[in-house]
């Protein structure tokens, strides 16, 4: 098996047996230590209902038959970026697991009874639409071009599946990881990927899912590849855990590009001819963060860059405050998006940084957003593109 | 008046985005998270400060709609849960911490700030100052705690929270908005009196007199060492004596016992948690020796703490809503009754009976509120709430419950309607007139949370 799932929570009828159990004690709307509220949804909407809580005891009246599902419920329930800074702070062990599975439950039977709002309902129609494969609506790259670009074989060792953010709308990104994978002499090669789904998951639409991972699987496959690699903490997230709640395995291992630079660090193959004298403030991807556990590898990586003075925003690892692009919030609810982001850079502006950096394209293009919108005069950047700015070498590759 | 109507009137006064009659918010506010049955609410509304709650009283003077104002909406016993249908009036959006005062340590703050905002934002920024803390989650605001006769942590001292406010900003049934306390005649929010004390009124009077938009709340020193130090005992019957000479000593900051069936290992015991505080860790050890000694000469043993449960009693605020899970159906109610401390061990052994006879396990807790003066006692019941006969069950446990700490002597608090109107059976006639005269007074059109303490 090739990723991890810890607890499973059946989607067919589990979660209908234990949602009730919520208590709507209220610890899940603080930060540990009770700094601030950590939910966007609660901050923002402030009634009890947009509360973790209120939205679980919406659900139950769904299945106990108290409510009958409304455009106007549904909308309760896709007003949330699914971040799952609830589930960190939820006081009910073995159950605050599941409240954001809980969540995406609902949302795929607000789309089976006919509740999905329109906005989101866009991401199923483009994602579908045999010329994109993407939510974006792009027309889709087979990555020819790219292979050719940068040399790259049909089968190889390694694929880098860009993920449809990268690939269309943060292409420094994309290229900034295809130029650090080749400088690590890593053999890879790219494939005609279609979306990981992470966007249609997160919204309920889940009809098309299955087949979109078998694509993606036999393409990996075809190319020979052992090992998948993605700059991407949503498709990472996806396809190492989401995947395989939809009863499908594969045998190739799965990395995020953090790993890897990490690893090279670790074994002193980096050599850093230049510095990179700025102070950074690091975001956690909810992704990455919450949904998977990892915090430090971002760190330790920004840490062993010389001349980095990396600063920790006030809500930081498990607290960290979402940017809000997650959970279909970025296209249901652009606005609101990007006030959320815009949040999350007054926070960062408290450390003195001139640069928030992450490692997730989508917390890069709604940070950029609102560093726009706020004339916030931050620098946005992935920490590869960091990388990717300055002088190095790798060494001992072997 | 149509509801649309008077709907856009509530948006004009908070704004659109503050109220609601969405059939999704009458739902969540028709209820607790206790085991009260579901009642019908109009509308919602979530005003920002004073003027806007008293545009609000105007309105629902005039439309002769009720108001129930709501903190963290967690007192269990649907007091939050309108009778009548109405406004529920939700205070989360006045949460500005006003002033810290740390001479006459007190907090001033706005209705919605929640204990936990408190206590982080002294942590933060006063750490040598501590709030009164309940045991209540974070979420409970400050003001709707203090206004139910709360208790907690500091309560064995200092006494209850309602005990514990300076004065207050009250918007009256006719849309006054008035101070009480020293507030009334000074800047400084640092006392009561000496005064005519009104501030009484509207304690335990569950919005019936009218709605608190500000308060004065006392702050206390932070002691550098504190510890919890366990005892055990079989017999509560000895429970009078051991408490009293606790108290004697005058070392424990606070005092509460703790008797249940689950897990196993507590099954058979009342524990005594009993804190002590200290400027070292040798007059802790000190507190403790002494501990010690009276437990050992009233038949009790000391228990040395496992770190685990010592880490939990020392967190603040306990984790009380982890009975909510006891038995896997997100849902727990008690009965806290302020018991005269003779009681006591009767309030154990039949508090006992009456879980065992509805089938839930025995889960009975105490906490004594400025020395031996007032105990409050917790019975509580766990119930499905998936299962409406179990939350049913729940619910003719604790209204018998009710009767039996009134048979002792006893008062239940914040109670529910069932519980309310126990009280008022026993209650001296000329307090429910007294009661009555104020109430009609002051509401004429009985807009305040109508249906609560309502003398018949």
């Amino acid at each position: 098996m090739g990723g991890e799932i810890k607890i499973t929570l059946k989607v067919e009828q589990d979660w209908k047996d234990i949602v009730h159990r919520c208590f709507r004690c209220g610890y899940c709307k603080f930060t540990h230590e009770f700094l601030d509220i950590n939910c966007p949804s609660y901050k923002k909407y402030k009634f009890e209902t947009y509360s973790a809580g209120g939205r679980l005891w919406l659900i139950y009246s769904l299945i106990s038959g108290e409510l009958n599902w409304s455009d106007s419920i549904a909308n309760v329930l896709y007003a949330c970026p699914t971040c799952g800074n609830c589930t960190e702070n939820c006081r009910f062990d073995k159950f605050n697991d599941f409240l954001v599975d809980f969540i995406e439950a609902a949302r795929i039977e607000a789309v089976e009874n006919g509740y999905c709002p329109e906005k989101q309902k866009a991401l199923i129609e483009r994602t579908t639409n045999p010329k994109n494969f993407n939510p974006y609506g792009e027309v889709n790259s087979n990555n020819q071009d790219l292979k050719e670009k940068y040399n790259l074989p049909d089968n190889a060792e390694w694929v880098y599946y860009i993920g449809c953010t990268s690939n269309y709308r943060q292409k420094n990104l994309r290229d900034a990881t295809i130029r650090f994978l080749k400088k690590a002499n890593i053999n890879f090669t790219l494939i005609d990927e279609h979306c990981c789904c992470s966007p249609i998951i997160r919204t309920g639409q889940i009809s098309p899912v299955k087949d979109f991972i078998n694509y993606n699987i036999a393409q990996i496959q075809n190319s020979g590849a052992k090992k998948v690699i993605t700059s991407c903490a949503g498709c990472y997230r996806t396809i190492k855990k989401d995947w395989l709640k939809f009863g499908i395995d594969y045998d190739f291992e799965v990395y995020h590009t953090i790993d890897l630079v990490k690893k090279f660090l670790d074994e002193g193959k980096i050599n850093f001819k230049a510095e990179f004298n700025k102070r950074i403030t690091y975001h956690d991807p909810c992704h990455l963060g919450r949904h998977m556990g990892v915090y430090e590898p971002p760190r330790d990586v920004l840490k062993k860059i010389p001349g980095v003075d990396l600063v920790e925003m006030k809500r930081n690892k498990e607290n960290a405050w979402c940017c809000g692009a997650g959970g279909g919030v970025k296209i249901g609810y652009p606005e609101w998006s990007v006030e959320i982001s815009g949040e999350r850079l007054e926070e960062a502006k408290k450390t003195n940084a001139s640069i928030v950096t992450s490692v997730c394209p989508f917390c890069r293009t709604n940070l950029s957003d609102a560093n726009e919108k706020y004339n916030m005069d931050f620098e946005v950047i992935d920490i590869i593109e960091i990388l990717d700015k300055l002088d190095y070498e790798i060494i001992n590759i072997e | 008046m149509k509801n649309e109507e008077i709907l856009q009137k509530l948006e004009k006064i908070v704004g659109k985005d503050y109220a609601s009659n969405r059939e999704e918010e009458l739902f969540i506010y028709s209820q607790d998270p206790g085991a009260s049955l579901p009642r019908p609410v109009d509308f919602v509304v979530m005003p920002s400060k004073a003027e806007e709650v008293q545009e609000i009283v105007k309105l629902a003077n005039q439309e002769k709609i009720p108001i129930i104002p709501m903190g963290g909406g967690l007192t269990l016993s649907g007091l939050i849960i309108p009778i009548k249908g109405g406004i529920v009036i939700d205070m989360k959006r006045m949460n500005n911490i006003i002033e810290i005062n740390e001479f006459s340590k007190y907090a001033l703050i706005e209705a919605g700030v929640t204990t936990g905002q408190l206590l982080s934002f002294l942590s933060n920024n006063y750490p040598d100052l501590q709030p009164p803390v309940p045991d209540a989650p974070p979420s409970a605001t400050v003001a709707g705690n203090v206004l139910i006769h709360g208790s907690g942590y500091l309560s064995q001292k200092y006494g209850d929270h309602a005990n514990m406010i300076n004065g207050l900003e009250v918007v009256l049934p006719n849309g006054d908005l008035c101070k009480l306390g020293s507030c009334a005649v000074s800047d400084y929010w640092f006392t009561r009196g000496p005064i005519p004390d009104l501030i009484g009124l509207f304690t335990s009077s569950f919005g019936t007199m009218g709605i608190v938009t500000k308060l004065s709340i006392q702050l206390f020193d932070r002691p550098n060492y504190r510890e919890v130090v366990f005892g055990l005992m079989q017999d509560p019957e000895n429970l009078p004596n051991i408490l009293s000479e606790l108290t004697k000593t005058g070392l424990a900051e606070d005092v509460l016992l703790g008797m249940q069936d689950k897990p196993d290992w507590m099954k058979g015991y009342v524990f005594i948690i009993a804190y002590v505080t200290g400027e070292s860790q040798e007059e802790i050890d000190s507190h403790i020796k002494t501990f010690k000694r009276i437990y050992r000469k009233n038949e009790a043993r000391y228990m040395k703490t496992p770190e685990r449960i010592r880490s939990i009693y020392l967190e603040k605020p306990i984790f009380a809503a982890a009975a909510a899970d006891y038995r896997k159906g997100g849902g727990f109610e008690y009965v806290g009754a302020n018991l005269p401390l003779e009681n006591i061990p009767t309030a154990y052994k039949r508090g006992a009976e009456i879980s065992k006879k509805y089938g839930i396990v025995p889960t009975l807790g105490s906490r004594l509120i400025g020395g031996t003066h007032n105990i409050v006692m917790f019975f509580s019941y766990s119930f499905n709430r998936a299962d409406p006969k179990d939350m049913e069950n729940a619910r003719n446990a604790l209204h018998e419950t009710n009767k039996l700490a009134l048979e002792l002597g006893g008062i239940p608090w914040k109670s529910e309607l069932a519980g309310q109107q126990l009280i008022l059976e026993k209650m001296d006639p000329n307090y429910k007139k007294l009661f009555k005269m104020i109430r009609t007074t002051l509401d004429p059109n009985r807009i305040m949370n109508p249906g609560n303490w309502e003398v018949k």
